[in-house]
């Protein structure tokens, strides 16, 4: 989740504030895909990866595009008209009431001595683990992944060697979004979702890409782990109401001693 | 022949004439009707419960109106004026002032406490009276009867026809005695969890209140109650400490999100309990939610507000409501909104004037209403807070993936099944 959205940030420069509603999109696609053809999420994940690169792609040329110039204050504007338009469309036709997918993996836990282990959870993790790695391979070793991060790292460097700047930054965002269409099948079976569920993703997605540094792939892996563990920390050690408040002072420290995250860098 | 077709001619025209004549004054009186604002949740989070509200009320319109509308005032037909908070809490006030701009003369609404106390402002401000349809929270009415006994507010405008917070623990508490006392077992460790959001914590209150106030020969684990932040996105820390502290019963306190990641939990951690016994909330009985949950849900009981199934018209409104909502259950919600309408109408037969607010007022507090479809302990009637007192919960289990009555005796459907069998 946290990956797409912060290598939409990392080319573009583009806050995707309608990321957590795409994923909500990826979840209502796993959950069609589900209910009307039996299909797994553990195995539709592709397809719903897919069909949000799709969804991504018209967003960036139809809407984005037209303002990459513009202030940041106008791209929020935009994506919190698309994260709206996202959400009362998912409650035009799915309803208001709470989903989840059903998957016999997700019924399934282990006790390995005093410790439980949730299936679903490990393997959602494992999956996230090989697409982050795979995403990288795709950045570092690929044309296409140099020319994204080249675009990234000088807009108008890429211009200058030839690259076609706006076909790569319709990819990154096609690719981004993909990344959170399969994150959103990947917990369907886990996390119950609504349309109104995408606020709350994205102020999640948002802590752990800052946590992170913004524009950093493994900022934003190592992102999700810490805010994890902590608020899992919080539950154990203080009260299980005061979750959040470990994970969000989290934020609050990183924000006060490493403006830029984790793993990110320092814009002059 | 001719002098004869010109009498016929005569006598069409004159009968036509007069039909012509008489029909814009019968349709003026039909036109005539009173708008009623039905402010509810209709997007957002609460946007399920909203819609089952919205949807209930407009149903009970249907039946006011095809009955022949208000009938001692001429057959005034009533209409809705929808509002939609879209879960915000500062949209009560707002959307109250705007139905009451477009003439809403009475209000309804708003589901959830937040809301509903910012309409009651605008009610008590602008002179509409108010009935709150569902809204647990007691300051509602409470804190308005209580600036009118100190002569702050000459008139009382707000009323309610729903359990308040404080009713909803007496009932569970009592109800989970005379439920454990049938069932010859006494449990030492009931482990208390609750949505750590407004609703979860006034409910989680008034249940601790109710148990301290009736000392019953079961236990409570008063200092390990465990709340967590709703919506959560996961609660399996939260289920290992419960799962620690070894509970006879797990009593939740649920919102339908929660409920899904909680029950699943329940059981992936196999926790060895003799029951999921929750003081009332929702998540465990409606129909969208026992499909998702399947066993999960099978043998939890819940106290909640509930339609009294064993009335025939109970069962042909549920029968059309789950026709109308794609196959939802007559519940709470719907019922409680459906209800209200009702009373309403029964005020508007009874009030002098429909356009003084203070003779609706006064028909209000003389209501004593039976044809009511939820389960009351008697007549629909007001207090001096505004409350009806005989708005009281039922112990409902889901049994054969259906959510029964089966506790007070003289609401219950089937025997409850607690404990319940061993996986």
């Amino acid at each position: 989740m946290a990956v797409g959205l912060t290598l939409i940030f990392g080319v573009m420069r583009v806050v995707n504030f309608a990321h957590g509603d795409m994923m909500v999109w990826g979840m209502y696609l796993a959950f069609v895909l589900a209910t009307r053809a039996g299909l797994d999420p553990y195995l539709a994940f592709p397809v719903c990866a897919v069909a949000l690169f799709a969804l991504g792609v018209v967003v960036q040329r139809g809407l984005v595009d037209p303002i990459i110039e513009a202030p940041h204050e106008m791209q929020i504007l935009l994506m919190l008209g698309v994260a709206l338009v996202l959400e009362n469309t998912a409650l035009l036709i799915f309803g208001p009431e709470p989903a989840r997918v059903r998957s016999p993996l997700a019924r399934l836990a282990w006790e390995v001595g005093p410790l439980y282990v949730d299936v679903a959870r490990l393997v959602t993790f494992a999956v996230a683990v090989v697409l982050t790695l795979a995403l990288s391979l795709f950045l570092y070793r690929t044309d296409l992944g140099r020319l994204i991060r080249a675009s990234a790292d000088n807009h108008y460097g890429a211009l200058v060697i030839g690259a076609d700047v706006r076909r790569i930054y319709a990819t990154a965002f096609g690719i981004g979004a993909a990344c959170v269409g399969a994150a959103g099948a990947l917990v369907s079976p886990i996390l119950p979702f609504q349309p109104p569920t995408g606020l709350s993703l994205s102020v999640t997605s948002f802590n752990i890409v800052i946590i992170g540094g913004m524009g950093s792939l493994v900022g934003a892996f190592i992102g999700g782990l810490l805010v994890s563990v902590a608020e899992s920390l919080g539950a154990v050690f203080l009260r299980p109401s005061l979750k959040e408040l470990f994970s969000f002072s989290l934020l609050i420290v990183i924000l006060l001693f490493r403006p830029a995250g984790l793993f990110g860098k320092r814009t002059p | 022949m001719t002098s004869r077709l010109s009498r016929r001619t005569f006598l069409k025209t004159a009968v036509a004439g007069a039909a012509v004549v008489t029909t814009p004054v019968t349709l003026r009186a039909q036109a005539k009707t009173f708008k009623l604002g039905a402010v509810h949740p209709v997007t957002g989070p609460l946007a399920e419960p909203g819609q089952a509200c919205r949807l209930g009320a407009q149903m009970a319109v249907e039946a006011v109106n095809a009955a022949g509308g208000i009938k001692s005032k001429g057959g005034v037909k009533l209409e809705l004026v929808l509002g939609d908070t879209q879960t915000k809490t500062e949209n009560g006030r707002v959307e109250a002032e705007r139905v009451v701009t477009q003439g809403a003369r009475m209000l309804m609404g708003s589901f959830d406490s937040g809301t509903t106390n910012g309409m009651v402002s605008v009610a008590q401000q602008r002179r509409v009276p108010f009935l709150v349809d569902i809204a647990a929270a007691d300051q509602i009415t409470a804190n308005v009867a209580k600036s009118v006994a100190e002569g702050q507010q000459k008139v009382q405008y707000v009323y309610r026809n729903f359990p308040t917070g404080s009713s909803f623990g007496r009932k569970a508490v009592q109800y989970f005695g005379e439920i454990f006392a049938e069932a010859k077992v006494t449990p030492k460790r009931v482990v208390l969890m609750y949505c750590n959001d407004l609703f979860g914590q006034t409910q989680s209150r008034g249940f601790l209140a109710a148990y301290k106030a009736a000392k019953p020969a079961w236990t409570v684990l008063e200092d390990d109650v465990i709340a967590w932040p709703e919506p959560p996105s996961d609660l399996s820390t939260e289920v290992s400490r419960v799962k620690s502290l070894k509970p006879d019963v797990i009593s939740p306190i649920t919102r339908p999100a929660s409920a899904q990641i909680l029950l699943p939990e329940i059981r992936k951690q196999r926790l060895d309990i003799l029951g999921i016994v929750g003081p009332g909330s929702p998540g465990f009985y409606e129909a969208g939610q026992i499909a998702i949950l399947k066993d999960d849900v099978e043998y939890a009981m819940v106290s909640n507000p509930w339609a009294n199934f064993k009335n025939p018209r109970t069962i042909q409104v549920a029968e059309e409501y789950k026709k109308r909502s794609n196959g939802k259950t007559f519940d709470t919600n719907s019922g409680y909104s459906y209800d209200a309408v009702h009373v309403i109408a029964d005020v508007l037969e009874r009030t002098a004037s429909l356009d003084d607010p203070d003779a609706i007022v006064d028909a209000i507090k003389k209501t004593s209403f039976s044809s009511g479809l939820m389960q009351y302990a008697g007549p629909i009637h007001f207090n001096e807070l505004g409350d009806n007192p005989n708005a009281v919960t039922t112990m409902t289990q889901i049994l054969g993936q259906k959510p029964v009555a089966v506790w007070p005796r003289e609401a219950a459907l089937q025997k409850f099944v607690f404990p319940r069998p061993k996986a």
